[in-house]
């Protein structure tokens, strides 16, 4: 009866096929009947035989207290679009507490990466609630007491593991029993709720673990008359109704998306038609539309977008082709052009391949094309770019102009955890980048160049302040790390208060054309006469400048003052640490033992020492 | 514009993973259709059809010719 599974013992094709087209089928038309077939379909593949690296793994386990199966589906299946090897867990029908309060149930078996605790405040709440809430004298005391159980069930659950939580906030009803008078009244409906997802919000403001999910802004975005079907909701405690559930799931997937590091860190724009309406070279500056009156005024939109995406830490370029002259001039002169030439870490305006720009920018940047989105009205640009540079996200811009500012604001693609200082001052320190290599071509030997420089280096334990920043590098860094371990903020935390076995070290740099903020981290591993750099790296922005050397002479310092005799290096090769490659030998370390990719290199403290370089001036915090 | 037979086909097909639909298919033969499959079909084919089955007809329905016959009986032509 199950001719799937024959099927798949007649045909010998590869499972990454399959995989890739079911996966099509959803692409090609994004129905909830296609995500349903995807996801079974997909379930009974040997996904296992494709040696997946655990960077693309993740497991998620939702719990609720209503039908949440469908959600699982869209989250698988949203998760492999994003190139993600997910495993869902769906915990027993409204048995959320039992599976939190049970050591031995299968949500801590599962051992997830992320729970989702979806819970409707209807559960939390006497189900009557609603209908009685005009007679209730003291409201106030029923939002403490479902902020307490909340609160309660999530202390309980991140003791006992250092997954990312995602609660949802409450959709604040549409229906109130005061009508028109709602807000008239001591305590509103409405306000009873909005009241309860303030509080929410505000008890995990600062927490590093618990993220409240805006389900109430997913409600409203999407209509909430549209988000609930009744007849799914009656029959099978069903709570997101089909059109929703991408919705939704989108919300999701932006915790996800940024948890595995899927963060794009760069727009870049063409020109024509998307900066402005209408041909620089052929309509001239006076010609082209951008101001006031549509279309204009929708170009403009789209740049106010970019602009506040820049300022929270998302690099722009342009690749465009165009005669530089005439581009630049509108870029610099037009006065509603709000992008101008210092908001962008780097610029191609030629007449070349639109793909060999963008292997320059990259370069020129510094980041990988998994970093790059890339913004055309062209299609067939678009596709070249596609086929060519399949890591770069190509964005299906819509014709209209109209639509440019929604769609750029729809995008999940730029999610962080937490924002850091360094986010917000990323555009500045691009510009800043740029006029330190203009400076570097004017001088001639590097040890000048790093003199004129005048740098400034701040070696301190880390801190409240740096650790999202510290969590960011150690999960993001590739080039410049000695291991590549990676850890999440929850173990980063644990191992900075366990100050007798490890000691977190970050590194801050700047100089007179800018400030770096934090740039390197070392990670010690203490024993009584030996410490071990269990991690070392340094962002690829101050690579060649030798910071690298003053932040290994700190820790040398620091364990001969212990009294340490030891200090090892620990290096495991991938493909893309090949900057770190000689750097414990370059210092003097040798190497003494090697398991499998581990290698371990010492240096004995009781001979050798480490110079500062001198055109340093180094604080500490 | 498709048949009623062959929307009803991709529905099936589609929910239930199998490649040739015959009338005597049933919840008991075909393994995917599971509880949370029968909800899913009946929903599609609410809205694919702009029908509403009554939840007694939902409970009988063990086959596919089940299902053929409550589209009849809502009018569809099948």
């Amino acid at each position: 009866m199950d001719s799937d599974e024959t099927s798949q013992k007649k045909t010998s094709e590869p499972v990454s096929r399959t995989l890739e087209k079911l996966l099509n089928q959803v692409r090609e038309a994004a129905n909830h009947l296609n995500y349903w077939n995807a996801y079974k379909r997909i379930k009974k593949l040997d996904l296992e035989s494709l040696n997946i690296p655990d960077e693309k793994r993740i497991k998620v386990a939702l719990l609720s207290s209503f039908t949440i199966d469908p959600l699982g589906i869209y989250l698988d299946i949203k998760s492999r679009l994003a190139q993600l090897y997910p495993e869902i867990y769906i915990a027993p029908f409204n048995q959320y507490q039992q599976e939190i309060l049970d050591e031995n149930s299968g949500l801590y078996a599962f051992k997830p990466d992320v729970i989702i605790l979806a819970v409707q405040a209807d559960v939390l709440l006497n189900e009557n609630f609603i209908s009685d809430f005009v007679k209730l004298s003291d409201v106030e005391k029923h939002q403490t007491e479902i902020s307490n159980r909340l609160q309660a069930i999530l202390s309980m659950l991140t003791s006992r593991t250092d997954a990312i939580v995602l609660i949802n906030n409450f959709i604040v009803p549409s229906f109130t029993p005061f009508g028109i008078l709602d807000n008239k009244a001591k305590s509103g409906l409405r306000s009873f709720f909005q009241g309860l997802n303030q509080r929410l919000a505000e008890l995990y403001r600062k927490s590093n673990q618990v993220y409240v999910v805006d389900l109430e802004g997913a409600a409203s975005k999407h209509g909430k008359s549209r988000c609930l079907d009744q007849m799914l909701y009656y029959r099978g405690s069903f709570l997101f109704s089909e059109s929703f559930l991408p919705v939704i799931a989108d919300e999701y997937m932006g915790y996800i998306k940024a948890l595995k590091n899927l963060t794009r860190k760069c727009i870049v724009l063409d020109l024509d038609n998307v900066l402005w309406g209408g041909i620089i070279g052929e309509d001239g500056i006076e010609g082209i539309k951008l101001g006031v009156d549509s279309p204009g005024n929708a170009y403009k939109d789209f740049q106010r977008v970019l602009l506040s995406y820049y300022n929270r830490g998302i690099l722009l370029a342009i690749n465009s082709k165009n005669n530089p002259d005439d581009a630049m001039k509108a870029i610099k002169e037009h006065p509603h052009m709000l992008l101008r030439e210092k908001h962008f870490a780097a610029i191609r305006i030629n007449w070349q391949n639109k793909v060999q720009n963008m292997i320059e920018l990259a370069k020129e940047i510094n980041i990988g094309f998994d970093s790059m989105v890339f913004i055309d009205d062209n299609p067939h640009e678009r596709e070249q770019i596609k086929q060519a540079l399949p890591q770069v996200l190509v964005v299906d811009m819509p014709s209209s102009p109209f639509l440019y500012r929604q769609t750029m604001e729809n995008m999940n693609d730029f999610n962080i955890l937490a924002l850091t200082e360094e986010d917000k001052m990323r555009g500045e320190m691009y510009h800043a980048r740029k006029k330190r290599e203009e400076l570097r071509e004017s001088i001639s030997t590097l040890e000048d160049f790093l003199k004129s420089l005048e740098m400034k280096i701040v070696i301190k334990y880390a801190d409240e302040m740096g650790m999202p920043r510290i969590v960011r590098m150690v999960n993001k860094t590739n080039q410049f790390n000695a291991t590549t371990r990676r850890y999440t903020d929850v173990e980063i935390g644990k191992m900075k208060e366990a100050t007798d076995q490890f000691d977190i070290y970050s590194l801050q740099v700047s100089d007179r054309l800018g400030d770096e903020g934090i740039v390197g981290v070392a990670i010690v591993r203490k024993e009584p006469k030996t410490w071990t750099l269990d991690s070392f790296l340094l962002s690829c922005r101050v690579i060649g400048r030798k910071v690298e050397t003053a932040f290994l002479a700190k820790i040398v310092e620091d364990a001969k003052e212990q009294g340490v005799s030891t200090l090892v290096g620990e290096y495991i090769p991938t493909q893309k640490n090949v900057p770190v490659k000689s750097f414990y030998s370059d210092h003097g370390f040798e190497e003494f033992s090697r398991e499998g990719n581990l290698y371990r290199w010492r240096l004995d403290l009781t001979k050798s020492t480490l110079e500062m370089p001198e055109w340093l001036d180094v604080k500490n915090g | 514009m498709a048949s009623a037979e062959v929307k009803l086909k991709d529905i099936l097909a589609k929910v239930l993973l199998i490649d040739k639909v015959s009338d005597d298919m049933s919840r008991k033969s075909v393994k995917e259709w599971d509880s949370m499959a029968h909800l899913m079909l009946v929903s599609e084919i609410e809205s694919a059809f702009e029908v509403a089955m009554s939840d007694d007809d939902i409970m009988e329905i063990q086959t596919v010719g089940d299902i053929k016959n409550i589209l009849k009986k809502l009018g569809i032509t099948i």
